[in-house]
């Protein structure tokens, strides 16, 4: 495939996480202020986890007529927030369009490995009531509990280097 | 300016929500950004290539948060929260979950935290670079994706509840 100077300008901006930082805070503060009408709460506008849970929490409501948690904004409507649903699809698309997409194949221990990772960081991030985007968010928005959040974060991060790297010795 | 009205706005969400995320998607795929990656990164390598996107991040949301302020103010309550926050600086702002007491929710942060930066350097990255490696065809993060919602739903059906009782019980 021949790409466009022009695209492939573009693409060399977007392949810098600094300008994928700076885009994603610019577009939570716009759907803020479009969209917090309808309801909180406040810096609310990326969460992986949040929004994961509103999704997940609206549709078992729907479906079985239960009343679990989720975020004003995603109980005003018919539908809740599809914010994951549009990252999913869109970085399936650029996968595509770029020519990187890979089916990996896992052994099914990896698999558990990784399911049970997956439920235990989802309980740990909304015991915090963010995942780290929101706490990026939160701090962002003068919330200085959301500190103590990005601290720990830092912490644990520093303990599963050292597990990683007690692991590579072993 | 004026917010938009409230019944304009609730059809707005899925919509609006749709596209952000097809733009965070892009984006992901494109840089690998990453939050915990970034801090894993600058820890085990020294570099900052991951990590200045993080900071990009939290900065670049208060600037606009700062800027969409001034525009539509009714929309950002409690922002210029040294002025304006009525709990304190420590105070947190609307919409922590549980209704917690300020140390109470401290303590969900450092616990929560610690235990989300291990699983997130140990499996590879954040949430974001799990739902983006899912959708590169990494079949072991699309089994964390899985394991995300199947935790999210076991957390508002019981944990949240307990997190609840047990703060009450101890009395913080």
């Amino acid at each position: 495939m021949t790409s466009t100077p022009a695209k492939k300008g573009i693409d060399t901006i977007l392949k810098k996480p600094i300008a994928a930082g700076i885009i994603i805070g610019f577009a939570a503060a716009l759907v803020q202020a479009l969209l917090f009408p309808a309801g909180g709460p406040v810096a609310y506008g990326f969460c992986v986890a949040c929004h994961s849970r509103d999704f997940i929490d609206v549709i078992w409501n729907n479906i079985f007529g239960t009343s679990l948690f989720a975020a004003p904004i995603s109980l005003a409507g018919a539908l809740p927030v599809l914010t994951i649903v549009g990252v999913l699809i869109g970085a399936v698309v650029a996968a595509l369009v770029y020519r990187e997409f890979r089916l990996k194949k896992a052994t099914a221990l990896g698999c558990v490995k990784y399911t049970l990772g997956g439920f235990f960081f989802m309980v740990c991030a909304l015991l915090m009531g963010a995942c780290p985007y929101r706490i990026a968010l939160r701090i962002g928005y003068g919330d200085l509990i959301a500190l103590f959040g990005l601290v720990a974060i830092v912490i644990g991060v520093l303990i599963g280097v050292k597990i990683a790297l007690k692991k590579m010795e072993a | 300016m004026d917010p938009l009205a409230k019944d304009v706005a609730i059809m707005l969400v899925p919509i609006v929500t749709i596209i952000l995320g097809f733009i965070i998607g892009w984006l992901g795929q494109r840089s690998g950004f990453c939050s915990i990656g970034g801090i894993r990164d600058f820890f085990l390598f020294r570099q900052t290539r991951l990590l200045k996107g993080y900071v990009g991040l939290i900065l670049s949301a208060f600037v606009f948060y700062l800027i969409f302020s001034l525009i539509v103010p009714s929309a950002f309550p409690n922002f210029f929260w040294l002025i304006e926050n009525p709990g304190g600086i420590l105070a947190a702002i609307p919409g922590a979950p549980g209704g917690l007491s300020v140390a109470a929710t401290i303590i969900c942060m450092l616990v929560g935290g610690i235990f989300v930066g291990i699983i997130g350097t140990l499996l590879g990255g954040c949430p974001l670079r799990q739902l983006v490696m899912t959708s590169e065809g990494n079949i072991k993060s699309g089994f964390f994706v899985i394991g995300m919602l199947v935790g999210a739903l076991v957390f508002s059906g019981f944990i949240l509840g307990w997190v609840v009782d047990l703060f009450a019980l101890i009395g913080i």
